[in-house]
């Protein structure tokens, strides 16, 4: 290693991004977009859902049963309709997610010791969120059912009866539950693997396209010196995005790092490597921009987004995938994020990921250092 | 428009300025039907600025001009019908085949379909090419790629060419070769603009303008060249007229 | 407009593209792949709830609270752990989903027909899962609950209760597959067509040609009619390759026309190949042209409709998501597909589309000008 070479070597690539400084500010621009999009406009939460009612039955459960529900977070009744028909029109126009239609003798029926139906719509087109509605509504339904059962036995003359069981649900590391506490951890990764792999994947590939990879290999240059060259202004790339987005997560939308900053930047350090000698191995395999592009989206950027727990959970695919995630860098440093971000880890828990990742950059730095070798660098 | 019949290519005050730079500077000249137009100058001197405008890929400044009796400003587009442009770096496509190539600029120019069978036939045999038609151009042995283009800018017949440093990179056999077959398109009547900055080259130009930080320093034959540029030294060749020229304006 | 050139720039770009035995390879085993991960990732169905569970009560009561539980099919007791800290860490590491604690006057509580506490910790981070799971956790309780005060109050018991008849519609099974998977097909569409089309003049202009191409007679717009067309046939073909996934693969049904679908991805092409041409003119590297086209990728993706829902977001975004193609093919693809609906229901996004796309690509055609200065 030289350092007066490798100071040429990054001061040329440094000229390259500076020269063609759209590249430069749009690798500035996409993180900015991301974090503003995800902590502004994208959500995966439900609540307030828009609720219509036809209340045929018009008593004094039925009021109760509506009053309860629109004080409960998650629904939201915006309006009592007087027909079915138009409670369809509502969901059919996208206005209403969920219409409840309570039958006219549905108090009678209760009184009664019958079972009171209650149709129920929701609109399904979205799974995600019509299973958690969905779900909401069993949940609330039975709870209520509970206090009728409660209400009857007490009819019944016994003492005053309480149900045997309260569960006491406290939720750990994202207490809000708010999705963009572990989205915009999530859109680091992504960040990282675009300005890191992405970006890189073409800058070895354009050296063969340009024929200027003949004149590298005509000078004193070493295969290592080439790499480190081209990895270092990404690098630093990287790394400031890291930290606008960082930056700006807290500032607009108050998600907070709970873990440590300097395991941040280590971890974060650590995966930007890994990016970056992936992007690199891929330029140098194909040797073709056009190529290296297709297959750094392929490789790089779709398992980051959607191997990666970043919001499609691994638990839920299928077990031929789930063994994949495992060779998939971003969902070590997703872990490891979720890790600083979200449960307060520090380096005892997170130090398996992070070997992961080291072992990973050390597999293809040295594989991508033989080919260049090979090539005679 | 100021064309006489016998003027192929004319230029009044031609100007091309990037930003604040100016790379052409109200240039004025003309060339004649059936001339080998020489179009001298350093290196960054303004000849790929002119010659680009006047082949229509980037529009100038202010003045005016006319290629084959079409204006450069206002006829781009009709220009390109009857003109053949070699540039300075290799602009043909390395994954195509020399076959494909000429195939495709066919259909570009449409030429009509009957006649492409021939032209690629001549074509092939002045480029010397025949062997290597179907091999990727990017593959063909050193030196060979290079005849291609000027293969490529002649497929449409046309009557005005334009040659960009033709000759860089390439070994004085293959060089002597060009010439002499440049001197007989002359002789059919085809007008040939060309630049170059090697002095031994622009013997065979009729003509000759010399070119100077984006001015015209010289024009004439290249008797008459040395004979202004260098008074009282008979010795005295091209070379000699290029140098004192270029360094007088350096002053 | 001459349809020998554009003839001959089409084969070209052919020749091109097929030349190198790797492009063939990406073009064409890509979008199934992409659309074989991406249609088994994108799922939000709750299968397994993995829970950690503390039990200092090991009483019957408590053996069949957590039988109760495992009873769902849904929860699996994966860790029995002995102290509090063992469930911690267990959360910490992120290997159960839910932590649950049995306390140790569990049973004697519900004995004495008083309520019992159980403590249970969710792990929080993926908020819409844990929403989720906190529903069904309700959901088991409540039915423990019910079960026990059966047993415990040996008696009549036909009270009257509510009977929730819930249907979702459209999608009886809430199957995430058939919400997503049409999504995916026009994701794939859009990501290839702007992305290739983008790539394809910016590589003539790298490699030199385009300046011999200019000093050519060839018309700008036949130029970018000669480049589009074999990006419209690829994007085509591939549409066809995805589409047989999703219904044989995938097994979703296509209900509704499959001209019409192809009719509505022609006009959605329009927007995708004029940004990509737009692209083209503002770019000088491939590079650049890359990074331009991801700009443009990610808010088409996020402000469609496709994973985050556009009633969620704030009004300024949802009026800034019309201006988005892939927001109208989505629901002309979706309701094709799902729906089997047909222009009588779609055509407001078909015109919208064939408005954007009319738009985007005259704009772009304007942009391009055959000069390089």
């Amino acid at each position: 290693m030289n350092p007066t070479r490798l100071k040429a070597l990054i001061r040329k690539e440094i000229y390259h991004l500076v020269r063609d400084y759209r590249s430069l500010y749009l690798a500035f621009a996409i993180p900015l977009i991301l974090i503003i999009l995800f902590g502004y406009a994208l959500s995966l939460d439900v609540d307030n859902v828009e609720t219509v009612v036809v209340d045929y039955d018009k008593s004094e459960l039925s009021r109760d049963f509506i009053s309860k529900l629109d004080a409960s977070p998650y629904f939201h009744v915006a309006g009592n309709l007087v027909r079915t028909k138009e409670a369809i029109d509502y969901l059919d126009r996208d206005t209403a997610a969920v219409a409840i239609i309570i039958p006219p003798d549905f108090m009678k029926n209760i009184q009664a010791d019958r079972d009171a139906p209650l149709q129920i719509l929701i609109e399904g087109s979205d799974p995600n969120f019509a299973g958690i509605i969905r779900g909401y509504l069993t949940a609330f339904t039975e709870q209520y059912n509970q206090k009728l059962l409660l209400s009857f036995l007490n009819r019944q003359g016994m003492e005053k009866i309480s149900p045997p069981v309260d569960g006491r649900i406290r939720i750990w590391f994202n207490e809000d539950l708010e999705s963009r506490n572990f989205i915009i951890p999530g859109i680091i990764a992504i960040i990282i693997m675009i300005v890191g792999a992405l970006l890189t994947s073409l800058i070895i590939a354009r050296e063969y396209e340009n024929g200027t990879m003949e004149t590298i290999k005509s000078l004193p240059v070493k295969a290592g010196e080439l790499l480190l060259g081209k990895a270092f202004p990404y690098f630093f790339i990287g790394l400031t995005d890291v930290l606008i987005a960082m930056l700006l997560g807290q500032l607009l939308f108050g998600v907070v790092m709970k873990g440590n900053f300097f395991l941040m930047i280590i971890a974060t350090s650590l995966y930007l490597a890994v990016a970056l000698s992936l992007g690199l191995f891929i330029s140098t395999v194909t040797k073709s921009q056009l190529i290296a592009n297709q297959v750094a989206i392929l490789t790089t950027y779709l398992p980051s987004v959607l191997l990666s727990n970043f919001v499609f959970p691994i638990v839920n695919m299928p077990k031929i995938l789930q063994y994949i995630t495992y060779i998939v860098p971003a969902r070590y440093y997703i872990d490891i994020l979720g890790g600083i971000y979200l449960r307060n880890t520090g380096f005892s828990h997170l130090w398996p990921s992070m070997a992961v990742l080291m072992f990973i950059f050390t597999l293809l730095t040295s594989l991508n250092y033989l080919l260049l070798k090979k090539e005679g660098l | 428009m100021t064309l006489s019949n016998s003027n192929s290519i004319f230029v009044e005050n031609l100007e091309k300025k990037f930003g604040d730079f100016t790379a052409v500077n109200k240039i004025t000249f003309s060339v004649k039907k059936g001339e080998i137009f020489g179009f001298l100058g350093a290196n960054g001197s303004g000849k790929s600025t002119t010659i680009r405008m006047l082949c229509g890929i980037i529009t100038p400044t202010s003045g005016t001009g006319s290629v084959a009796g079409h204006d450069i400003v206002t006829e781009p587009e009709e220009i390109k019908h009857s003109i053949g442009y070699m540039s300075q770096k290799f602009s043909l496509y390395e994954d195509l085949t020399p076959y494909e190539n000429l195939r495709f600029y066919l259909g570009v120019y449409s030429v009509p379909p009957s006649e492409w069978e021939e032209r690629i036939d001549w074509v092939l045999n002045i480029t010397r090419l025949r062997e290597e038609k179907n091999r990727l151009t990017k593959e063909l042995p050193p030196g060979r790629p290079q005849r291609l283009p000027l293969g490529c800018s002649l497929l449409h017949k046309p009557d005005v060419l334009f040659l960009d440093e033709p000759t860089s990179g390439v070994d004085p056999i293959t060089r002597q070769h060009f010439w002499n077959f440049i001197q007989q398109l002359a002789r059919e009547g085809i007008t040939v603009f060309v630049t170059t900055h090697y002095m031994d080259e622009a013997r065979f130009c009729q003509r000759i303008v010399m070119i100077n930080e984006g001015s015209i320093v010289a024009s004439g034959s290249p008797a008459e060249i040395i004979a202004a540029a260098c008074p009282g030294k008979p010795q005295a060749d091209l070379n000699d007229a290029f140098i004192t020229l270029m360094t007088r304006t350096d002053n | 407009m001459n349809w020998l050139r554009i003839k001959e720039l089409v084969r070209k770009e052919f020749i091109q593209l097929f030349r190198d035995k790797r492009n063939r390879v990406t073009l064409f085993v890509a979008p199934f792949i992409q659309m074989l991960v991406f249609g088994y990732v994108v799922n939000y169905d709750i299968r397994n709830i993995n829970v950690a569970l503390v039990d200092h009560s090991y009483t019957y009561e408590s053996r069949k609270l957590v039988d109760t539980f495992e009873g769902s099919n849904i929860f699996h007791i994966t860790h029995y752990a002995t102290n509090d800290d063992q469930m911690e860490e267990l959360l910490l590491r992120g290997k159960v989903d839910m932590g649950i604690k049995i306390g140790p006057d569990f049973a004697g509580t519900i004995r004495k027909g008083q309520t019992a506490s159980i403590q249970i910790i969710a792990d929080g981070s993926m908020s819409n899962m844990a929403s989720m799971r906190m529903a069904y956790t309700a959901s088991v309780i409540e039915k423990f609950n019910l079960d026990t005060i059966r047993e415990l109050y040996p008696q009549q018991m036909s009270y009257g209760k509510i009977d929730a008849r819930i249907r979702t519609w459209y999608n009886p099974n809430l199957d995430s597959q058939y919400f997503f998977v049409p999504g995916i097909v026009a994701f794939l569409i859009m990501l290839i067509s702007l992305l290739l089309t983008s790539i394809a003049i910016i590589r003539e202009k790298e490699a030199g040609t385009m300046e011999q191409l200019i000093v050519t007679p060839l018309k700008a717009s036949e130029l970018i009619i000669g480049k589009t067309i074999p990006y419209i046939i690829i994007s085509l073909a591939q549409l066809s390759a995805i589409i047989v996934v999703a219904i044989y693969w995938f097994e979703i049904p296509l209900k509704g026309s499959i001209i019409l679908l192809f009719f509505a991805a022609c006009l959605f092409l329009l927007s995708t190949l004029g940004v990509g041409l737009f692209i083209s003119t503002i770019s000088a590297t491939q590079q650049q042209a890359m990074m331009t086209t991801f700009f443009f990728i990610m808010p088409f993706f996020m402000l469609s409709g496709f994973v985050f829902p556009i009633a969620n977001m704030p009004t300024f975004v949802q009026w800034l998501t019309y201006l988005n193609p892939l927001r109208y093919f989505l629901v002309i693809i979706r309701g094709i597909f799902l729906k089997g609906v047909a222009l009588e229901v779609l055509w407001p996004q078909f015109l919208a589309l064939a408005i954007l796309g009319g738009l985007v690509f005259s704009g772009a055609i304007l942009r391009f000008k055959k000069r390089l200065d």
